[in-house]
């Protein structure tokens, strides 16, 4: 029952990780940028959804207002920063969204401080029963958020014409422009759509966790799940979040207790701190080595 | 109407079209001929902003055509295909259809937010691909499709935006012959329907015989013929550049 339960926080949690890296997936299949920023756009929604609500807005509006915030952030950090570097190489622009990233940082510290904020309740306290797991309605929230708004994107991307020009620019992107796609417009777009999954991820994290500069951290969880989830691939980074999430999970509640007693049996070691947090980035490791490619991902083949 | 005059595009010191003059009229097929390397494949790429031209200038129904994106174009109405099919791996080939169509009425409007009804992927699919020959492809990824339905759907793509101008740059090169009839059958059908100028570019002369009005004939980036199809065949200057002198 116990592990039950730590797979449904886990979901929870992983199910907003895969909406942040939903944003990072959309930027690269577009334009071959790995958006290091990410993990700022999610910082910063949480600032202002945390600004908001202090502000009196109550907690749905206030979600509503930063998620709209975080579209034109994004679509004007790209506007400003990125479109005038058109034909630079990718990796300076990759550059460029490190810089936005320490941009975004310095600003939230000018603005709120360095120290962790209690964030406002956005959903009620309490939890329900489902065949004996409880969940608390801070953990349902954020996963009905992240489900609704994934869906609704992945159906945006799907079906609508604006979707459908996203995705013939994914594809072959010099083709897009010949048939007249205006490729830059698509890059807005992407980057608009980016921040508003990643705002509003940022959001829900900081309602299970407390806010503070260090929710800019999760943009370097998200990279885990993007590689794990194959590169390219928007259903794979969803599946991907939503595993890690799990992962962390089980290890927060089994592994770490369960390594820390026999430590604590045979060695002087008391504790092996937040061993979740290295999950990440072990997974990565693992999964470069035997699957490069990702779950998801296809082995680029070139016809000679 | 188009008008082109003294167009000159010139890479390094590699002259490729030098002072190239073509007027078309609407609704009228003209087919643009020439040995290899006369630079009709660079013409018909600065009409349709590919190149921009060192000199001269390109008209279309009043506006210069110079300098333009090709997004800029697609919504003038100028429409191209092109001799090696954009490889577009993962869409399907409606997809692709509904990519042409969006290019020439997307400004941008909340419209294109929502999901395009079903009933509208039939007419498109009843409009453009059953014609070509591609109504049971309409759900296959492009790339699995082979060259001659590639080219199909790239006709396919361009018609959709339901352009007043469709440049054609090699429609049927590679094309089975009988497919090649097809297809060109189908070009002046359109042409009869929505009443489209076209323009071109083919080497097959009995497929150019068929279908154009009117023939220009290129060789060293000039302009050496112009008029009609028996003209061509009998002009003396035509036969010198394309079999050499008598």
């Amino acid at each position: 029952m116990f592990i039950l339960q730590l797979i449904v926080a886990g979901l929870a949690v992983g199910s907003v990780y895969a909406i942040i890296a939903l944003g990072i997936v959309l930027i690269y299949k577009c334009s071959g940028v790995v958006n290091f920023a990410q993990g700022g756009y999610a910082m910063l929604g949480a600032f202002f959804t945390y600004a908001l609500t202090t502000a009196g807005l109550p907690s749905a509006a206030a979600l509503v207002v930063s998620l709209l915030l975080m579209g034109v952030v994004g679509a004007l950090t790209q506007t400003l920063i990125l479109r005038p570097m058109l034909k630079a190489p990718v990796v300076a622009v990759m550059m460029a969204t490190l810089g936005i990233l320490i941009i975004f940082r310095a600003i939230c510290l000018l603005i709120w401080g360095p120290d962790q904020i209690g964030f406002p309740k956005l959903f009620p306290d309490g939890s329900i029963e489902v065949g004996g797991i409880f969940m608390t309605y801070n953990y349902v929230a954020a996963f009905l958020l992240s489900a609704v708004l994934c869906g609704a994107f992945l159906a945006f991307y799907r079906y609508t014409p604006l979707g459908l020009m996203q995705r013939c620019t994914a594809d072959n992107t010099r083709a897009a422009l010949a048939v007249g796609i205006h490729v830059s417009n698509q890059v807005t777009i992407a980057w608009t759509a980016s921040a508003m999954l990643a705002g509003l991820g940022g959001s829900l994290l900081a309602s299970l966790n407390g806010l503070s500069l260090g929710l800019s951290n999760i943009g370097l969880v998200a990279f885990p799940v993007i590689v794990l989830g194959g590169m390219t691939s928007l259903p794979g980074a969803v599946v991907a979040g939503l595993i890690l999430g799990v992962l962390q999970a089980v290890t927060d509640g089994l592994l770490t207790p369960a390594i820390e007693r026999v430590l604590r049996d045979y060695t002087e070691i008391y504790s092996v701190g937040a061993l979740q947090q290295v999950i990440p980035y072990a997974l990565l490791v693992v999964v470069l080595l035997v699957r490069p490619q990702g779950i998801f991902g296809s082995k680029e083949s070139e016809r000679v | 109407m188009l008008m082109a005059r003294g167009v000159t595009i010139r890479f390094g010191g590699v002259v490729a079209v030098g002072g190239m003059d073509m007027d078309v009229h609407p609704g009228e097929i003209v087919g643009l001929i020439g040995p290899n390397g006369a630079g009709k494949t660079t013409f018909v790429n600065a009409i349709s902003g590919t190149y921009v031209p060192n000199a001269g200038s390109i008209r279309w129904q009043d506006e210069d055509l110079v300098g333009r994106t090709p997004n800029r174009l697609a919504r003038m109405g100028v429409g191209r295909t092109f001799q090696n099919v954009a490889s577009l791996s993962d869409l399907t080939v409606l997809d692709i259809v509904k990519v042409g169509r969006s290019v020439r009425g997307a400004g941008g409007g909340l419209r294109d937010l929502f999901a395009s009804g079903r009933r509208q992927d039939d007419e498109l699919a009843q409009k453009y691909l059953e014609p070509l020959g591609l109504a049971d492809h309409r759900n296959t990824p492009l790339q699995m499709l082979s060259y001659g339905h590639r080219k199909a759907v790239d006709i396919a793509r361009a018609l959709a935006g339901e352009p007043d101008l469709l440049l054609l740059d090699e429609p049927v090169a590679g094309v089975a012959p009988a497919e090649a009839f097809a297809l060109a059958g189908f070009v002046k059908k359109i042409r009869d329907l929505m009443g489209c100028a076209v323009v071109m570019v083919e080497h097959k002369m009995d497929i150019v015989m068929c279908t154009c009005d009117r023939i220009v004939v290129m060789a060293g980036g000039v302009k050496i013929f112009d008029g009609s199809c028996a003209g061509a065949q009998s002009d003396p200057e035509v036969r010198r550049v394309y079999l050499g002198h008598a």
